[in-house]
């Protein structure tokens, strides 16, 4: 008797924590609505939410004048609370969100990639109506965000900024070989040439100084679409590579083979930052990291041209998620971090221009710290040629083309193979 | 006394019905995790293989589809048939490794305790955490062990230990060593080997045997049963473990040339870096099937090579 009572109690108390396991959250989001005060908002009506989720990719910056959302919460008086998810993950993580409906989030900043998609499966809303009364000067975004827009039946994303890939150059480098500095005229040619008078060999032949870094995840694009190639078809959604993207990886094999590049591997060092390689071409948001940081005097100037001037532009997407709770309040952050105030600010700590012509005119881009760069035309001339490519690719597209690349170059692929691999590949991934 | 029967057997039925209630009312947490965490898993798998399934949860019954268009994909034909090498190497060099090991620790001699902690420690570091200190130590321009050989013949080295076709399934196979599963196998290979009886060793000096002798006629026929459930251990850990390690390493394309892109990272590229879920379970399903067919396969070799006392 006692043990039947004692098989019935533990039953009872593992089937209380399964059920305590697999419960709702009605108690926790009734206590978040009333430690809000005054109200929650209720999609289209109601009162403006005191807190509102936006995720991101990168922390923000901890210096409270140049942190946005801190900025934006005085300034709106909205609590902004910043959802960090790590880059690897970012995009998985967010279409993840939108399949689930997840509502824990109310502002995505999307990706180039992702953009339609949410847009197709109604994970995010359009953002037409708000933009009619807003201060948002949608008329005056670079021609490549409004090309991007068009076909998706409105305006479902606000680009938070625009970054492009530039090349960075050792100058103590330069006047040791007695190279003349690059200009943003500078030809592909030019860059070749350098590339060898740059390279510093050991006397048993190693390189002690690379000319240039290899190109690395954003620049081999660069490179390919600098050649001739299309990259990115917006039409068709599919990846366009061909003699350009043989004549690069060939380029790159020659300057590999003869150590003025190093080869593919799995060093993860920068080998610019090091002082191991006179130029290289990154994103431009690598101003703000190199600052003043770096042991030597640089500058920046254009990636150089070949057949076209070619260099990817790289942005997010400020969007509302359908699901969120508190559109209104949504909306009047974005409207913020829109603004010139909160734009700027965004330029300052990051060293990205806006996507709004008339406020990245205003040069707040301009990384203080950077006291080397004179050639800040570089970043205007790269934003006015650059284009929306490899990035409204799948990740695993464009990963997959560069490791085809890098085995062209060690040799273990032709060139022609490696384009036709990563085009084979692309096809049967794109429009899955 | 038939009414007084009926009552003893009712009293023993209504017994044997509470003993059966309380075994089953213990087993069910269990059953409801194995249906919820693993069946229901399995089942939703191979459901969603038949569909078009992305990330953002768009789904389409496309029926067979995705197999058609993976048995005529040549990325899929080369990760399968680095999935099988892989496994089976792993299998072998983990094994053997840890055999080894096993018997070192198995000899008479002092700090044996101190020994066994050094040969078990690396196992316990996380894969991931250990796959990345590798990838610093492989590193071409600032790699350790590139370091340590161009001080030891005073060159300078820079051998391409990850991006070298010719180096990197070395450096990839010596990396396992370290791994968790290897220490695992090399504890219970030193249990199975401490119960061999010595009597047989002893039989054996007196016939004047050999160690080699010794060891391919009493140590590895009577630790065969744990070599088997080694050997399936290690098959199990290559084909599910692989990615924790090779992930860090050779990144998500299985770089140099796909050389290393087993399923398991085939399989996470395509669902999370391309969003294709429904082709990415089907390749699972696959995965699964191979995982089933080299269980099969060894426990129908090991009716001839394993020996039970019984």
């Amino acid at each position: 008797m006692r043990r039947n009572w004692n098989v019935l109690l533990a039953v009872a108390i593992l089937s209380v924590v399964l059920l305590t396991g697999c419960g709702g959250d009605e108690t926790s989001s009734e206590n978040n609505s009333s430690s809000k005060g005054i109200g929650t908002d209720q999609g289209s009506t109601g009162e403006a939410a005191e807190k509102i989720t936006i995720a991101v990719w990168n922390e923000p910056n901890p210096s409270e004048e140049l942190n946005m959302y801190a900025q934006c919460e005085k300034a709106t008086g909205i609590d902004v609370e910043v959802t960090v998810i790590p880059e690897s993950e970012y995009s998985s993580k967010l279409n993840q969100m939108v399949a689930t409906g997840d509502d824990s989030i109310d502002i995505y900043v999307i990706w180039e990639n992702d953009i339609s998609n949410f847009a197709q499966v109604q994970g995010i809303d359009p953002m037409d109506d708000y933009l009619k009364d807003s201060s948002i000067k949608t008329d005056d975004f670079i021609d490549a965000v409004a090309q991007l827009s068009e076909g998706m039946g409105g305006t479902y994303g606000l680009p938070w900024c625009a970054a492009t890939e530039i090349m960075f150059y050792n100058q103590d480098m330069f006047d040791a070989a007695g190279v003349e500095y690059p200009t943003n005229d500078w030809t592909y040619e030019q860059y070749l040439q350098a590339v060898e008078k740059l390279t510093v060999k050991a006397p048993d032949g190693t390189t002690e100084v690379y000319g240039s870094a290899l190109p690395n995840v954003q620049t081999w694009w660069a490179g390919i679409g600098s050649a001739g190639d299309q990259v990115y078809n917006p039409a068709t959604g599919q990846l366009v590579i061909g003699k350009g993207a043989v004549s690069f990886i060939d380029d790159c094999k020659v300057m590999v083979d003869n150590g003025f590049v190093p080869e593919p591997s799995s060093d993860t060092a920068d080998l610019f930052a090091a002082g191991k390689a006179a130029m290289t071409w990154q994103g431009s948001w690598n101003i703000g990291t190199y600052g003043d940081e770096l042991a030597f005097n640089w500058d920046i100037a254009t990636i150089p041209t070949d057949e076209v001037k070619y260099n990817t532009l790289h942005t997010g997407f400020y969007s509302i998620n359908s699901q969120s709770q508190n559109k209104e309040s949504a909306f009047k952050v974005i409207e913020y971090l829109m603004g010139e105030e909160g734009q700027t600010i965004n330029s300052k700590a990051s060293g990205n221009p806006s996507a709004i012509k008339s406020i990245a005119d205003k040069g707040a881009w301009k990384v203080e710290t950077a006291i080397t760069i004179d050639n800040w035309d570089a970043m205007t001339d790269s934003l006015n040629s650059g284009v929306f490519g490899y990035t409204c690719l799948p990740s695993g597209v464009t990963n997959n083309a560069i490791g085809a690349f890098e085995a062209a170059v060690l040799g273990q692929l032709t060139s022609e193979q490696a384009v036709e691999n990563s085009s084979q590949y692309a096809k049967e991934t794109i429009g899955y | 006394m038939d009414n007084i029967e009926n009552v003893q057997v009712e009293h023993i039925s209504k017994r044997k019905r509470k003993k059966y209630f309380t075994a089953y009312a213990f087993c069910t947490p269990w059953f409801i995790g194995f249906v919820s965490f693993t069946l229901f898993p399995i089942i939703f798998m191979v459901y969603t293989s038949l569909t078009n399934r992305k990330l953002n949860g768009i789904t389409h019954f496309i029926g067979l589809q995705n197999y058609a268009n993976m048995f005529s994909s040549t990325t899929f034909w080369n990760s399968l048939k680095v999935t099988l090498f892989f496994t089976g190497v792993m299998m072998i060099v983990t094994t053997i490794w840890a055999l080894i090991l096993a018997m070192l620790l198995n000899r008479k001699q002092k700090l044996n305790g101190i020994f066994q902690f050094a040969y078990f420690l690396p196992s316990v570091i996380p894969t991931v955490a250990l796959a990345y200190a590798f990838r610093t130590i492989f590193g071409k321009e600032a790699g350790l062990l590139n370091s340590i050989i161009s001080m030891i013949i005073n060159k300078n080295v820079q051998i391409n230990w990850l991006y070298d076709q010719q180096t990197v399934y070395l450096a990839v196979f010596f990396i396992t060593l370290f791994t968790y599963n290897t220490g695992q196998m090399m504890l219970i290979f030193r249990s199975g080997l401490n119960d061999v009886p010595i009597e047989l060793y002893e039989a054996c000096d007196i016939d004047g045997g050999g160690f080699a002798q010794k060891f391919f006629n009493i140590t590895l026929p009577s630790i065969s049963p744990i070599v088997l459930f080694n050997a399936v251990m290690g098959c199990i850990s290559a084909l599910n473990g692989s990615f924790a390690l090779l992930f860090p390493l050779t990144g998500e394309s299985g770089n140099p040339n796909g050389m290393t892109q087993v399923l398991s990272l085939l399989i996470y590229k395509e669902a999370f870096s391309n969003m294709k879920v429904g082709y990415a379970c089907a390749l699972s399903v696959v995965l699964f099937f191979i995982a089933s067919l080299i269980g099969i396969a060894l426990f129908g070799i090991s009716k001839k090579f394993v020996f039970y006392e019984n």
